[in-house]
């Protein structure tokens, strides 16, 4: 089975996480009580929640 | 009972605010019904299940906060309101001074060190948010539910793509490199690596390794959808490449429902080519297909630990069956004859599910919201019907409100309703630890047990009352305490799930006169 490219074993190396959490902060408080460094999104929908607005967005960005 | 509906437009509130204010506002008198809640399309669903339809909740956004009460009067609703506000401003952090970025690119751009992105927002709007997460290379935890089967695969497509795991959606429980994401239990490291698509499954697990001594390297939740169609099991694969290459994982421990048969057979076929040992309990499957692959077969969740200990030449002590049936005979006496049934209230949807496999055997029919057959679905999930086993967490109770781990008081009018029931012989509980939920999950509901043994005693019975703890000695509720809590009230304290289910069956075979069977 070919693992190449499975960016997990990497992830499971790491000394310190560090994580972003986006939405709810309990879980990112959660997290830093064991040690974690956490980075807080502080999430909204964008253009206003319009859905499809955001997709036209999100193709714009490129991202 | 009328019902008053209010928009607040652009006040974003997180998941968990809403979910606790729409809990509190519920319980108040003169409420019938309330909710708190973003425009979104899921939860006009739910306004609508509810009963709860208005032309303004039809026209809010994702932005826009949406407060509908059921109540006596103008009066009630603007206390409900008020006091849904007081619930989330008490929620809501207090500002420690700490930045938050207003994207995840914003983010990764402070620290490009960062490896991991935990995703909680509402499901329709995590597939853009979850690209943007993969495309700057983090791995992506995803709690949120509501996400569609469509957009499940094409992010699980493109995480696949760049190497980089996609847990969830709709996932509970993840442990990486020792520490505990979202429900799940702080769990000591160990040999061994777990990948599952059952959050309380694997937690379950990786508890009892840890009871007996050992731990696990990484504990890789999968979500529920990911062995469907048409996920096809792409992070279970994933999960099992990984676990493979870790040098810190020597044995690697499967655990699902019954997969769809096309993803069973491939996740067999992967099994039969891996290196490393594999321990496989997917509930449901024969044992002679799961062998075929090369894996141990686990019969159930405790099996797994069971399986997993002897792959490194350790035993896991729990009760026996003789220490089962001592208790059974002790706890079954002093009952009047009119106290017949078991009746179960769980928190985990898997626990549920086990426990009526456990007892059926023991005492027949069980009768549930989520029951084994078609026909033994309760009439009215708020009433037992004979033996019962009810899953709190199903959407009928939770719909728009926390998840009984992280809010267990919602088991209080159940476990009253069971004590004043006069043919209850047998309450039978769990309880789940959660690193994000609630402090004291016994404390939630201890003077319910009390109440309810009580109301047995003073009708001239004894209601016996069997529970099992999920989570370790490294959690923050302290394990010890919690089950010392319930063994204070006479609580019979089991070491599983499974083993609870047991000795609740046990107990109704010596009322049945099965003492000598």
């Amino acid at each position: 089975m070919n693992t190449d490219g499975n960016k997990a074993p990497e992830l499971f190396r790491e000394q310190k996480l560090v994580v972003i959490n986006v939405g709810v902060r309990a879980f990112g408080e959660a997290l830093e009580k064991q040690g974690a460094d956490v980075m807080q999104v502080d999430w909204r929908p964008v253009a206003g929640g319009d859905k499809q607005m955001q997709d036209i967005l999100s193709l714009l960005g490129g991202n | 009972m009328k019902l008053f509906v209010e928009v607040h437009p652009g006040d974003y509130r997180d998941s968990i605010q809403l979910l606790f204010a729409s809990g509190a506002m519920s319980e108040m008198e003169g409420v019938q019904k309330a909710s708190i809640a973003m425009g979104t399309g899921a939860s006009k669903t739910m306004f609508r299940l509810m009963g709860m339809n208005d032309p303004a909740i039809e026209q809010a956004g994702p932005s826009d906060l949406v407060i509908a009460v059921i109540a006596a009067d103008e009066e009630v609703f603007r206390k409900a309101v008020a006091k849904g506000f007081a619930e989330m401003d008490s929620i809501a952090p207090a500002d420690d001074g700490k930045p938050v970025y207003a994207t995840i690119q914003e983010a990764v751009a402070a620290r490009p060190d960062a490896r991991v992105c935990v995703l909680s927002i509402p499901g329709e709007f995590v597939k853009a948010e979850a690209v943007h997460a993969l495309n700057q290379g983090l791995h992506v935890v995803i709690f949120s539910s509501h996400v569609s089967p469509e957009d499940e695969l094409e992010i699980k497509l493109k995480a696949k793509e760049k190497g980089l795991l996609c847990m969830g959606p709709d996932c509970g429980v993840v442990n990486l490199n020792g520490t505990a994401f979202l429900l799940g239990s702080i769990t000591r490291r160990g040999p061994f690596g777990l990948c599952g698509a059952t959050g309380v499954g694997i937690q379950h697990v990786g508890a009892l390794l840890q009871a007996a001594g050992s731990g696990v390297s990484q504990i890789l939740g999968t979500g529920g959808g990911d062995l469907k169609l048409p996920v096809g099991g792409i992070t279970m694969l994933m999960g099992i490449d990984a676990l493979e290459a870790d040098p810190e994982t020597q044995s690697i421990l499967l655990v699902s429902r019954k997969p769809a048969d096309e993803v069973l057979q491939s996740i067999l076929s992967r099994i039969s080519q891996c290196r490393k040992p594999v321990v496989a309990c997917l509930m449901g499957c024969e044992r002679a297909m799961v062998e075929s692959s090369g894996a141990v077969y686990a019969e159930n969740l405790d099996d797994v630990a069971v399986q997993a200990l002897r792959l490194i030449g350790k035993t896991l002590p729990l009760q026996s069956d003789e220490e089962l049936r001592a208790l059974a005979a002790e706890a079954a006496q002093g009952m009047s004859p009119k106290q017949k049934y078991v009746r179960g209230l769980f928190t985990g949807g898997t626990y549920c599910d086990e426990a009526m496999r456990a007892l059926a055997p023991l005492i027949g029919d069980v009768h549930s919201n989520c029951p084994l057959k078609p026909e033994l679905l309760l009439k009215d999930s708020l009433h037992s019907e004979f033996h019962t086993c009810l899953d709190c967490g199903e959407d009928e109770f939770t719909l728009g409100k926390p998840h009984p781990t992280m809010e267990p008081s919602i088991r209080k009018p159940f476990v009253l309703a069971e004590g004043r029931d006069e043919e209850t012989a047998v309450l039978l509980l769990d309880f789940i630890f959660a690193v994000a939920g609630a402090v004291d999950p016994v404390g939630a509901v201890i003077d319910e047990i009390r109440d309810a043994m009580r109301t047995a005693r003073l009708r001239g019975g004894r209601l016996a009352v069997v529970a099992s703890v999920c989570g370790t000695d490294a959690d923050f509720q302290n394990l010890d305490e919690q089950k010392r809590k319930l063994r204070d009230a006479g609580v019979y304290v089991c070491d599983t799930n499974y083993r609870a289910a047991l000795l609740a069956g046990e107990i109704i075979r010596r009322r049945n006169g099965g003492e000598n069977a």
